[in-house]
């Protein structure tokens, strides 16, 4: 590689050194590299360091001319300078930088182009699919089980995607779907919205998971006082509940118990997060501790509740018939 | 033995280098090939003794030493950190080339980067090549070069009782040969040996030798070819003595500390191994890396690649610890 960097310079319109540079980045792709290597190959073919930011994913790479780290206690991230050549793959929010004067020779414009293409995809592969490429269009055309399964596929392939692993359908409040890879955590998608997610599948079968996932999504909370629980509800975790959701169509009539609960949050604005804090914590003092009130104060309050609801909350009869309640009342809620 | 394995992927970056010079170099090397290998290589740029120097950093001179009995003299390159004084460690060095390609000057630039890093001086020694000049022409051209370099040692600086022998390839192997002569001549003190991917076993019919044919640096065919030029027919017979391949030596005690290292697709894999199991099983000091998906001499064809960077480390600190110890 010493070799060939000397010869960049020297011959910097030279094709030959420009296929290389090509088939150098296509072999570190097709061996499944990591980052640091495709960093590396910048840096050691243009000689001179080279370093991929990608804020969104928090990713800072930055390697050497001879190909050691960079970024170490003993060499400081300086600013980038505006005369730097830089790179971007299309549709990848990662940028990659020669630390060199520009603008780049038609070879170091070679190593640019093919060092952030195969950056983007490593990025795509191993950190998930960016934000940026959430395009509305395909995803609704991945999910649509309608849709014939090629159309779909290639689809998911425009959004990056591997077609040949898993993924789950992702629903917020307001309609928006997204997908995310199976193997990344589905709670840490958006948060401050209902969120329901659907179950892990391969890629050609997700419009299997999207109504799972909706179904996910009517029993998520707004998390507030009038509408205590989580916000995000992955659909593996529900069990018999989903069975609940899917007997409790959007217009049903509620249960006596929906309206015994509704007539007890009307009648103080601390009844829905104090029962929901019962229905869930481990014993009285937790739920004292979460909410957050005094031993004493709780044991007013559930007495006041359990008056208005005409069945006592500290049996795990009880409960379970809260719990119930307080499910059935969100699915009404959110139909 | 199967013959039909699966060999080991090469190191993703490694890999990539390989494609990009593999035309250079071809996996499998035949006699008729020998004489244009020898002449692209001399056609190529090499470093000058001032490149070698450093800017003056290191002090290079060339020795004329007496060969073997009856044999022809040979010629040592020294180098030497400028800035060391009085008697320092040295590092023996054998230069690779499968038996029958290089001289002293292969491989002095890295060595050269050690030299500084830990102040101490290199010794490269040129050796008779085969197959004109057959087992044991090359490995007691390197002995004798041992010996004149322990007899000279005051009047170059070095420290008799910290030399270290060591090598790179057919190097390697060579250097381990040096070491197992001077154990049974009673020859010059040893302080370790350092054995890169070293060339040990004419047999060449170890699992890693038929898993890797055709690929990567240094075929069973390549090494088939060296092994012949060394040894002629008596290659891979009961005829072949340890000095000419260590793998033979059916005792490996008494040996000084000793560190191997060998990429994990590469030809020599296996009797690399096997030669650190066999010093350990004699009650010797050996330590032992072998490389994931490192081809052989991975570090030297892509030497920033992050695998060939904790190699060359790995080495250095070895180095460290027997200077320091």
């Amino acid at each position: 590689m010493k070799e060939l960097a000397g010869r960049l310079s020297a011959l910097d319109p030279d094709a030959g050194a420009a296929l290389q540079v090509i088939a150098y980045f296509d072999r570190l792709v097709e061996a499944r590299a990591g980052l640091e290597a495709i960093v590396r190959g910048a840096a050691v073919l243009a000689g001179c360091p080279a370093r991929l930011v990608d804020e969104e994913r928090h990713v800072r790479v930055r390697v050497l001319a001879d190909g050691s780290r960079g970024g170490t206690a003993t060499d400081r991230w300086q600013e980038v300078d505006p005369g730097w050549p830089v790179g971007a793959a299309p549709g990848g929010a990662a940028r990659l930088w020669l630390e060199m004067p520009g603008p780049a020779g038609p070879v170091h414009a070679v190593v640019l182009e093919r060092a952030a293409v195969a950056a983007r995809d490593v990025l795509d592969r191993t950190r998930g699919r960016a934000p940026s490429r959430d395009d509305p269009a395909l995803v609704e055309l991945v999910l649509d089980g309608t849709a014939p399964e090629q159309a779909r596929l290639r689809a998911a392939r425009s959004l990056g995607m591997e077609v040949t692993g898993q993924a789950r359908a992702v629903a917020f409040a307001g309609g928006d779907a997204r997908i995310v890879p199976a193997d990344t955590d589905p709670g840490a998608a958006l948060p401050g919205r209902r969120t329901g997610v659907g179950p892990a599948v391969p890629v050609r079968d997700l419009p299997a998971s999207w109504p799972l996932a909706l179904l996910a999504l009517r029993l998520a909370a707004d998390g507030t006082d009038q509408d205590p629980g989580p916000r995000v509800v992955v659909y593996d975790s529900l069990g018999g509940l989903a069975a609940l959701a899917a007997a409790v169509p959007a217009g049903a009539d509620p249960v006596p118990d929906v309206h015994a609960l509704e007539h007890a949050a009307s009648a103080a604005p601390w009844m829905l997060a104090t029962l929901h804090a019962i229905a869930y914590a481990i014993s009285l003092r937790a739920a004292a501790a979460q909410l957050p009130v005094h031993h004493s104060t709780l044991q007013d309050r559930l007495a006041h509740a359990e008056h208005l609801l005409g069945w006592t909350v500290r049996d795990p009869e009880g409960r379970l018939r809260l719990q119930l309640a307080l499910t059935l009342r969100r699915l009404h809620r959110h139909p | 033995m199967n013959t039909m394995s699966t060999p080991p992927p090469f190191d993703p970056e490694l890999t990539a280098a390989l494609d990009m010079f593999g035309a250079a170099i071809p996996s499998s090397i035949s006699a008729d090939m020998i004489q244009g290998m020898r002449e692209a290589r001399a056609s190529m740029p090499q470093p000058s003794d001032e490149e070698l120097a450093r800017d003056g950093a290191l002090v290079i001179a060339d020795h004329t030493a007496p060969g073997p009995e009856g044999a022809p003299d040979i010629t040592l390159l020294v180098a030497r950190p400028a800035a060391a004084a009085g008697a320092i460690p040295a590092i023996y060095f054998i230069h690779g080339g499968g038996m029958m390609f290089g001289d002293r000057r292969l491989g002095m630039p890295d060595l050269g980067d050690l030299a500084l890093e830990l102040g101490v001086a290199i010794v490269s020694v040129e050796y008779r090549l085969a197959p004109e000049h057959p087992h044991p022409a090359p490995v007691e051209d390197c002995y004798a070069g041992l010996e004149w370099t322990a007899k000279n040692a005051a009047e170059l600086g070095i420290d008799p009782a910290r030399v270290i022998v060591g090598g790179a390839s057919a190097g390697g192997g060579l250097a381990a040969a040096v070491v197992l002569l001077a154990r049974d001549r009673g020859g010059p003190a040893i302080l370790g040996q350092l054995l890169v991917c070293p060339m040990l076993d004419d047999r060449n019919d170890s699992p890693s030798s038929h898993q890797m044919a055709g690929l990567g640096i240094w075929d069973r065919t390549a090494n088939e070819t060296g092994w012949t030029a060394l040894l002629g027919p008596a290659r891979g017979t009961a005829d072949v003595s340890p000095y000419a391949a260590p793998a033979r030596a059916t005792d490996l005690s008494g040996l000084p500390p000793t560190f191997i290292d060998v990429g994990s697709a590469e030809t020599f894999r296996d009797e690399d191994v096997d030669y650190a199991v066999r010093v350990w099983r004699d009650g010797g000091r050996a330590e032992l890396h072998v490389w994931p998906g490192g081809f052989h001499g991975f570090d030297g064809l892509a030497p920033q690649a992050a695998l060939s960077q904790d190699a060359k480390e790995a080495r250095l600190r070895w180095l460290r610890r027997l200077l320091g110890g």
